[in-house]
């Protein structure tokens, strides 16, 4: 096998295994807090049992995020040495004050989040509920700044020796490209964390066990839910789409299936993507509605893929497919939380068992359309790690054979399978606990 | 500047080494000091709520090793592939026994996650004992810093020896860390076990520093680091100040003594390696030095200043919630 696909293969399955568990834990710690906050106050008696319940399935995703994770600054080294010795002057900027101002947050503070309950005072409880969070959340926003520089490099000059060199760390962290990107990933995160509290209190509901903390789960649940799912559309998404068209315009174009160059160019909310013959099959086509969404305007034109050499293309059935996953479910979700919260208004959710089933089994595909996402935003970026400046192929160890990398592949496959396995069985087991006083 | 971000990574490395260090220690001990399963479990919750925060220590090293040495991070990580995969395992590994051992209440779950603690923390232990050894030592490293030996080269005898000081060393920190947070059994074991450790600790540390001299006298290229020859003498001063204050009951002091002991080895080695990186070998041949290694200046000195603040940061929350937390567990 190819050294560098097989690079790739290995980066893909371990960060976007790794990537579930982020989502979960930036998800949950506002519930968690939120909680915690509310168990301060004598009259809510439940909230400190809830606060508990969310902190142990934090917990299991954060040691699963941890212990997945570790392997992802390993393989820049490992894997990636090129790319690391010509951009570690930039990219590991952000990830060394990952470790340093977020993953310490989230590390020390949850020490006392989990052994601490009797020895602090409330207070101090509730201080670190809040650190765990922001760690949390200031972790993935180191990593997506990381990213958005792969995406769309600023801040830096060309050195001597042909290496990245970092010109201004505000330009990387204040890069409108990078916040954008970071509330669109955040906001997708939140999305997960709505539709897992909602799920598990919709369980709670139709098992007819630990009712309150359903009916409280529920509520929250679907709140947060639709919230955050109409900020994943609008402006998150739209100003992250509008990023990648004004940047990087051929992953708009496999995005959306655009072969042609058009002026009124229309929507495809289906159609297969045949690129050896560059068209797309089968289309139902919204018109001009993707020159509104790019550039404001109708009329606009928008610049189709072959305006470009085929050797700068992403592989464009992925890119394609990936983003109407993503757009797809993201729709789906804005619906079923609207109907869950009109419901809710109305005093009747619940009591409507068929959409407490819809709120349980939607639980898994928030995750889908956050994966998809990545994968959009990724494989889209190709041929380039970093965009127009160092192309993946240039990017891996040269010291490294294929068969190394495969080698170290299994082992992650078999490592990780037993551990997917064992979190699934500790968080059921979580579940089927349930929250107690 | 290139000088500041290597002491500021050897200082990072060294409280890594002190922090993880003693977690790693009572890991590596346990089975000898905790018989019941209620010990080992104590024995466990002792490092509970601090070996994840302990652990980021070495994250944070990684990360800033990547911004302040590209190249050094290119090198090593590309260059020694299979030992870093393998330390990689360990530590994923340690990582799901910790998480895992309590969750259910059974003695032969329990059994099965306390060896594989004890195996994976020993196993990282000697790794990173035979990684020390071998950057003292030196690598056969191309012009850019590239790894030019073998696998097998690494596991020589002067590397495996540091790799046995650090086994020893870090159990003895371990076992002082127990005597401080733990009342009971497993804390008068790790008294006698103490006794033990600490003329296996002195016997390891007279060979192998004998041998650091005969590998690389590090007087012998960087004349200027006369100050390094104080290294050794303050690490015997502390060896013999941890036997003292054991027996003397002050068991905050004893860890104390232990930390100064392990800090003032680790200054020793990069000292020996300073300004070299990734030393070359034979020794003083090539080499990787810190200032091929590092990126232009203002890159440089951006790190550095985000990195030490970050730390100093750090360094409050953690002693805040150390004193928060610090509660002897009776047993």
């Amino acid at each position: 096998m190819d050294v560098v696909v097989a690079d790739r293969l290995q980066f893909a399955f371990t960060i976007m295994f790794h990537y579930l568990f982020p989502i979960g834990t930036m998800g949950i710690a506002p519930f968690i807090a939120w909680y915690t906050y509310r168990a301060m106050r004598a009259t809510d008696t439940h909230a400190g049992a809830a606060a508990r319940f969310w902190t142990k399935i934090f917990t299991i995703n954060f040691a699963a995020g941890v212990v997945t994770g570790i392997p992802m600054e390993f393989q820049f080294g490992t894997n990636w040495a090129l790319f690391s010795a010509k951009t570690g002057s930039v990219v590991g900027q952000p990830l060394a004050m990952e470790g340093v101002y977020a993953f310490f947050l989230e590390s020390v503070f949850l020490g006392i989040l989990l052994y601490g309950k009797r020895v602090v005072s409330p207070r101090i409880y509730l201080l670190s509920a809040v650190m765990v969070w922001l760690g949390s959340w200031l972790s993935g926003f180191f990593i997506v700044a990381a990213d958005a520089w792969m995406q769309h490099p600023v801040g830096y000059t060309i050195g001597a020796s042909g290496r990245i060199e970092l010109a201004s760390l505000a330009a990387v962290l204040l890069s409108p490209f990078a916040w954008w990107q970071y509330l669109h990933v955040l906001t997708g995160a939140i999305v997960a964390g709505g539709f897992v509290v909602a799920g598990i209190g919709a369980y709670y509901l139709l098992a007819r066990r630990d009712e309150s903390f359903g009916r409280r789960f529920v509520f929250s649940g679907v709140i947060v839910g639709l919230i955050f799912s109409g900020l994943a559309i609008f402006p998150t998404g739209d100003r992250n789409s509008a990023d990648v068209t004004h940047y990087q315009p051929i992953k708009l174009a496999a995005m959306e299936g655009l072969f042609a160059t058009t002026a009124g160019a229309p929507l495809a909310i289906i159609g297969m993507p045949d690129a050896p013959h560059k068209t797309l099959i089968d289309p139902i086509f919204v018109p001009s509605v993707l020159s509104f969404l790019a550039y404001g305007n109708f009329r606009a034109n928008v610049k189709g893929l072959r305006a470009y050499a085929t050797e700068l293309w992403p592989p464009i059935e992925l890119t394609y497919y990936a983003y109407h996953v993503m757009v797809g479910l993201g729709t789906i979700f804005l619906g079923l939380g609207a109907l869950a919260v009109l419901l809710l208004w109305r005093k009747q959710l619940f009591r409507t068992r068929w959409l407490l089933w819809l709120l349980l089994l939607a639980m898994p595909f928030p995750y889908v359309a956050n994966e998809a996402g990545w994968v959009v935003t990724e494989v889209g970026r190709q041929p380039w790690i970093v965009y127009g400046l160092l192309k993946t192929s240039a990017a891996v160890s040269s010291n490294v054979a294929a068969g190394e990398t495969i080698f170290t592949l299994i082992g992650f496959v078999g490592m990780y399978f037993a551990l997917g396995l064992l979190f699934m069985l500790l968080t059921l087991r979580e579940i089927g606990v349930g929250p107690h006083e | 500047m290139s000088s500041v971000a290597f002491w500021l990574l050897a200082a990072m490395i060294t409280i890594y080494v002190l922090l993880d260090g003693y977690d790693l220690g009572v890991a590596a001990i346990a089975p000898l000091i905790a018989r019941t399963d209620a010990e080992r479990a104590g024995t466990m919750e002792s490092i509970g709520p601090f070996w994840n925060g302990n652990e980021v220590w070495l994250i944070a090293a990684g990360g800033s090793l990547f911004a302040l040495f590209p190249q050094a991070y290119a090198s090593a990580f590309s260059g020694f592939y299979l030992p870093f995969t393998i330390v990689l395992w360990l530590l994923m590994f340690r990582g799901i026994a910790m998480e895992l051992r309590g969750q259910f209440a059974s003695e032969l779950w329990h059994n099965f996650w306390d060896f594989c603690f004890c195996g994976s923390s020993i196993g990282l232990i000697a790794l990173f004992g035979i990684a020390l050894g071998n950057l003292v030592r030196g690598l056969p490293l191309d012009r850019d810093g590239y790894f030019l030996g073998t696998f097998g080269f690494l596991l020589n005898p002067y590397a495996l020896g540091v790799g046995l000081l650090a086994i020893a060393a870090l159990a003895q920190h371990g076992a002082t860390f127990v005597l401080m947070r733990i009342a009971g059994p497993p804390a008068q074991r790790g008294r006698a076990l103490l006794a033990t450790l600490w003329w296996i600790v002195a016997a390891l540390y007279v060979v192998v520093s004998l041998s650091t001299l005969a590998q690389r006298w590090p007087l012998e290229h960087h004349g200027m680091h006369a100050w390094l020859i104080v290294m050794p003498v303050l690490s015997l001063l502390s060896l013999v100040a941890l036997r003292i204050l054991v027996a003397r009951g002050s068991s905050a002091r004893a860890f104390a003594a232990s930390c100064a002991f392990l800090a003032t080895l680790l200054v020793a080695s990069a000292g020996t390696m300073y300004p070299y990186i990734l030393p070359g070998y034979p020794s003083g041949l090539g080499g990787l030095n810190i200032d091929a290694a590092t990126p232009s200046p203002t890159a440089l000195a951006t790190t550095v200043g985000v990195v030490a603040v970050g730390l100093c940061i750090v360094v409050a929350y953690s002693l805040f919630v150390a004193r928060k937390m610090a509660r002897k567990i009776s047993l």
